[in-house]
């Protein structure tokens, strides 16, 4: 008898821990309403204003309690919003185009990046690439059905380059080809890899560039900030208090006098990449999220999405319109 | 066996696409997460000639990629047979390489021997060889006493004899193993061209997911499946026929 209660009391103690130790587990601030946010990469600069907002509690001012997921190559934002999992994401205009004509309810609630920071790096040495005419006779990198491939086509169809003037490289993971120089112009993200091989070209001494397809009049939309037309319809508040939130944090973030904040912020989040090559990118993304200091961060540009709905339409990567200007509904205006 | 294997496939293909359709349509999911009859039917218009192709120089390479690891397992069974300290090294060795993850050893390959044939080769050799060394080395080391008693104690044991002795008389296990890792095979192939070829299905795989065209991927795998059940098939057949000839022998 007296060893059964023992089993009882032993068993009740082990079951009061577990209920406490889970409690104790969940996130503070269980008041606030719970949102799942899943970026379109993983964790780096490109996110500052995201993980600013996250770490210096802007979510939780608006009583959002937010858990932000980076992204990848298999976790695609659109998609984790229809089956419910997130109810905000960030997509480049490309993925919202494509998922809005195959019927997706998708909607733009902001746009983070103002110019696409996808560009081509080279060797200014070696190669030079000072006008969009100058790309004829070059070895080109692109990801076959990435899209960098529709902006690079973009390009070429605008200055009447046809594609047998220049040598088309089905670019990969590593960057070997460039570096071995058996391509002369490779697709980077300006403000993260476009670093990274900045400098270790510069530690074999060799001076690199980049060309912008943007300065070359192709404009071609990358990362927005996403969520559904439900979600809108029924929770707006939240939408509301969710974009307020981020766009705060990326206004924080890219103050100069928050930068060491912002970099220890990202480097949290980021340890594969050192404080400096973070403080650098940090730098070069600004330049993306907040060109000039009129622009307002967060501003949808519909002329933009018309033109990326264009590109699209004429390379056959959607099978016809979906008038774009639909689907931007600018968080100030829900 | 041929219509078997294949209707036991279309079985298990539709039955997948039928889920998927079913959960498509209480969730009222739209077509980008999961394409409708009528997108499918579309894409299969549009893609269904070149993906066949692709799935064809996939297939080609799988089936170089393991008549090699074959050969690669063989030698290392011979010389992994032996109790000897090179027997115990090239186990060792075997072993150790086949820890490594192909994703992390793939880029090395490709920076080493380019993004040709080569790489999906050696890739699709290494994904595939490990069961099949696994076997051999079990089977060539194990002694097949009741024979080779009498050929030890006459003096007639060469190293070939006792090789030849243990394969004949595992042979079905052999057969077994050898059309299980011709899947693997494949497998190695797609991989290898995922992460960096610039041809076969594992490419075109590669560029529907960069556009989220999950239609197309179905298609990929309706392929896949269907070759690689053609392949599985010739390659019992050719067992059957091996092991017949032996037994004539």
């Amino acid at each position: 008898m007296c060893k059964h209660i023992q089993k009882l009391c032993f068993i009740a103690a082990v079951t009061a821990t577990v209920i406490v130790t889970g409690a104790c587990d969940k996130k503070t601030g269980d008041s606030g309403k719970e949102v799942t946010y899943r970026l379109k990469w993983l964790f780096n600069a490109s996110v500052a204003g995201d993980i600013y907002a996250d770490v210096n509690g802007f979510f939780a001012e608006q009583g959002l309690d937010v858990t932000i997921k980076p992204g990848g190559p298999e976790r695609d934002a659109i998609k984790e919003l229809e089956l419910g999992r997130s109810q905000f994401g960030t997509a480049s205009a490309d993925q919202v185009i494509r998922a809005v004509s195959k019927g997706a309810s998708v909607v733009v609630i902001a746009q983070l990046f103002q110019t696409n920071s996808l560009q081509w790096i080279y060797r200014p040495d070696k190669t030079r690439v000072d006008t969009p005419e100058d790309l004829r006779g070059k070895t080109i990198g692109i990801t076959y059905g990435g899209n960098d491939e529709a902006i690079m086509r973009a390009v070429l169809a605008k200055y009447n380059i046809m594609e047998n003037e220049v040598q088309l490289f089905s670019v990969h993971y590593d960057y070997t080809p460039f570096y071995e120089g058996k391509v002369d112009i490779w697709p980077v993200y300006r403000n993260t890899q476009g670093i990274f091989i900045s400098e270790k070209l510069s530690e074999a001494a060799e001076r690199t560039a980049f060309f912008d397809p943007d300065m070359a009049g192709v404009r071609f939309v990358a990362n927005s900030v996403i969520t559904t037309e439900q979600m809108i319809k029924e929770d707006p508040q939240t939408v509301r208090k969710f974009v307020t939130a981020l766009l705060r944090g990326w206004q924080k973030s890219l103050d100069p006098k928050n930068e060491e904040k912002a970099v220890a912020a990202i480097h949290q989040f980021d340890k594969d990449t050192s404080i400096e090559t973070v403080r650098k990118q940090l730098s070069v993304t600004k330049r993306f999220i907040k060109p000039s200091p009129e622009t307002e961060i967060g501003k949808i540009d519909a002329d933009a999405w018309k033109q990326t709905e264009n590109i699209m339409l004429e390379q056959n990567l959607i099978p016809g319109p979906v008038n774009v200007e639909k689907i931007l509904k600018p968080f100030y205006n829900l | 066996m041929l219509h078997r294997r294949i209707l036991q496939f279309l079985l298990i293909y539709v039955l997948g696409l039928t889920s998927l359709l079913f959960i498509k349509y209480v969730l009222k999911l739209s077509d980008y997460v999961i394409p409708g009859p009528q997108g499918l039917s579309h894409t299969v218009s549009c893609v269904f000639v070149k993906y066949f192709f692709d799935v064809m120089n996939t297939l080609s390479v799988a089936v170089i990629g393991h008549i090699i690891s074959v050969c690669l397992a063989t030698i290392v069974g011979i010389i992994g047979r032996l109790n000897s300290w090179a027997g115990s090294f090239v186990k060792v060795a075997a072993y150790n390489i086949q820890a490594y993850p192909i994703v992390a050893v793939a880029p090395i390959i490709f920076i080493l021997m380019g993004d040709g044939i080569s790489s999906r080769l050696l890739i699709a050799a290494v994904i595939c060889y490990f069961p099949l060394l696994l076997s051999f080395i079990g089977i060539l080391s194990e002694p097949v006493r009741d024979i080779e008693h009498f050929y030890e104690v006459t003096g007639r044991m060469s190293w070939r004899l006792q090789v030849k002795i243990r394969v004949f008389e595992n042979m079905n296990k052999l057969a077994t193993v050898i059309v299980g890792s011709a899947t693997l095979a494949m497998v190695g192939t797609i991989v290898a061209e995922f992460i960096a070829a610039d041809s076969g299905i594992g490419y075109s795989i590669r560029i529907a997911l960069y556009q989220s065209d999950l239609s197309k991927v179905l298609v990929a795998l309706f392929l896949i499946g269907i070759c690689t059940s053609l392949w599985l098939t010739c390659l019992e057949r050719i067992g059957y026929l091996i092991q017949n000839h032996f037994r004539k022998g």
